[in-house]
């Protein structure tokens, strides 16, 4: 029994690591995404190629080589070393952010053109057309590709050990160096309760939102 | 009360409008004609600043509302000023589907009357937002009883057939007190046998002397309700005048050619 409690609160002391890594990523990347989305949607051609050059990069390689590249390369090239949370700080919120300026993209380019030019026509603002009209719209649209990422981002946490950020997985493979299997399946409960937890949430929002069709 | 004279538009090489110019008194009801791709919808587009004319001059009960000399006419704040003056119902409806019905309605008068309380003090008599708003809501009531679903104010537009969205539209256009209320083919995205009920809420406007410019399909529809026609060909008016003269003694070629194959089709 003592060894359950000692394994467990090791674990929970990873787990916080990997909590830390997707509270701050959520709350850095929806806004970084958002500005991407606006981005890479520019009438300006420079700044939309840019964008959607940086997000193609982004998107097509690992975030496990960008994990490496930001905590490698500053302090090899010039000397300039990040603290590991730090490094992974920033590969989450550029990669996560790439992802969601895609959904965001995908989810105001769906909107009608009809729905704009109705708000036009009744003579409202470009803001209230977008605040009072398209906004919802978009978020109806989105909840549910949103909410596979922030899934598939809990998960993703644990990638924060190969820069040796201590988190749950890396302190249960001390346990399992040790001969204990048990503690390696014990983090997947942990993985599997934060999820239900995600998934209950996300189906009340979507539920929520169905109130209207279309 | 509207004078139009030629308006040119083209997209890129593409000539939609060549050389529009005609006029509307009011009350009158003006029903717009022709094949796909002649030019009538982007009239109509221009006519509610959606589409910038490369050329000419819109005007509404004499006060100059576009023209293309003077480039002040063209800024944003200078075209929400005037297109007030016009109302638009779309061919898809194009309802904001996160609003019930009477929100649709109430939606955009509630964001002007804030807007005028703000800069002036007052709003069509109301001097506070609770005021207005209530006044807002009983005009409302009074349109959607008018288009004959006052029992569909809480539904959300989802849940209405076309032909009740498309009087809802045509509720929320009228709610802004447009001087000239424009439709753009109201009935085409309808099942036929939900075309009726539109075309009777128009019908009931005219009798209201509502200014009104339809562009539309059904030719039955504008020889019933028209008081002058414009058959429009190839960015240009064809042919002009009442529906007997158009309809029914077309003196351009083109014009018998168009309405002979829709006699064909049994109108």
């Amino acid at each position: 029994m003592d060894q359950f409690w000692n394994v467990t609160l090791t674990l929970l002391e990873g787990f916080t690591q990997n909590c830390t890594i997707f509270l701050l990523t959520l709350v850095m990347a929806i806004p970084l995404g958002i500005l991407l989305s606006f981005g890479s949607m520019s009438k300006f051609f420079p700044l939309k190629g840019f964008v959607r050059a940086i997000v193609w990069a982004i998107r097509g390689t690992p975030l496990l080589l960008q994990l490496f590249v930001v905590f490698y390369i500053p302090s090899l090239v010039w000397d300039i070393s990040f603290n590991r949370m730090t490094a992974a700080m920033i590969a989450f919120v550029i990669n996560y952010a790439a992802y969601f300026s895609e959904i965001f993209r995908g989810g105001m380019e769906g909107i009608s053109k009809g729905q704009y030019e109705a708000g036009q026509v009744l003579g409202m603002k470009k803001s209230q057309i977008f605040f009072r009209i398209i906004l919802m719209q978009v978020i109806k649209r989105i909840v549910t590709p949103i909410s596979n990422e922030i899934i598939t981002l809990i998960k993703d946490t644990s990638l924060a050990r190969v820069i040796m950020v201590p988190e749950m997985l890396k302190v249960s493979e001390r346990f399992t160096v040790q001969g204990l299997i048990w503690p390696l399946f014990y983090t997947g409960v942990f993985f599997l309760l934060f999820n239900g937890v995600l998934t209950l949430l996300f189906s009340f929002m979507e539920k929520k939102l169905n109130y209207y069709k279309g | 009360m509207l004078k139009v004279e030629h308006i040119r538009k083209s997209f890129g090489k593409n000539v939609v409008l060549r050389d529009i110019s005609f006029s509307l008194k009011k009350g009158e009801v003006l029903s717009i004609i022709g094949s796909s791709g002649s030019g009538k919808t982007t009239l109509l587009r221009c006519l509610n600043f959606l589409e910038t004319p490369q050329h000419g001059k819109v005007s509404v009960g004499g006060e100059t509302v576009f023209d293309s000399e003077d480039e002040s006419s063209r800024k944003e704040s200078e075209i929400r000023k005037h297109r007030l003056h016009f109302g638009l119902v779309f061919q898809n409806f194009n309802l904001f589907p996160q609003y019930t019905v009477i929100d649709n309605i109430i939606l955009a008068p509630t964001l002007m009357a804030k807007e005028q309380l703000r800069q002036h003090g007052f709003c069509k008599g109301a001097d506070n937002m609770k005021q207005a708003q209530r006044m807002i809501r009983e005009t409302a009531e009074t349109l959607l009883q008018k288009v004959g679903l006052s029992e569909k104010s809480d539904a959300y537009p989802g849940s209405l057939s076309g032909g009740q969205q498309q009087r809802v539209a045509i509720a929320r256009a009228l709610a802004m007190e447009p001087d000239i209320l424009c439709f753009d083919e109201p009935t085409s995205a309808l099942d036929p046998e939900l075309t009726g009920e539109v075309l009777q809420v128009i019908r009931g406007l005219k009798n209201t002397e509502t200014t009104m410019i339809v562009v539309t399909h059904e030719i039955g529809f504008a020889r019933d309700v028209a008081d002058r026609i414009i058959f429009m060909d190839d960015g240009l008016i064809e042919e002009e005048g009442t529906p007997q003269q158009v309809i029914d003694n077309p003196h351009s070629a083109r014009t018998r050619e168009f309405l002979a194959r829709f006699k064909q089709f049994g109108d």
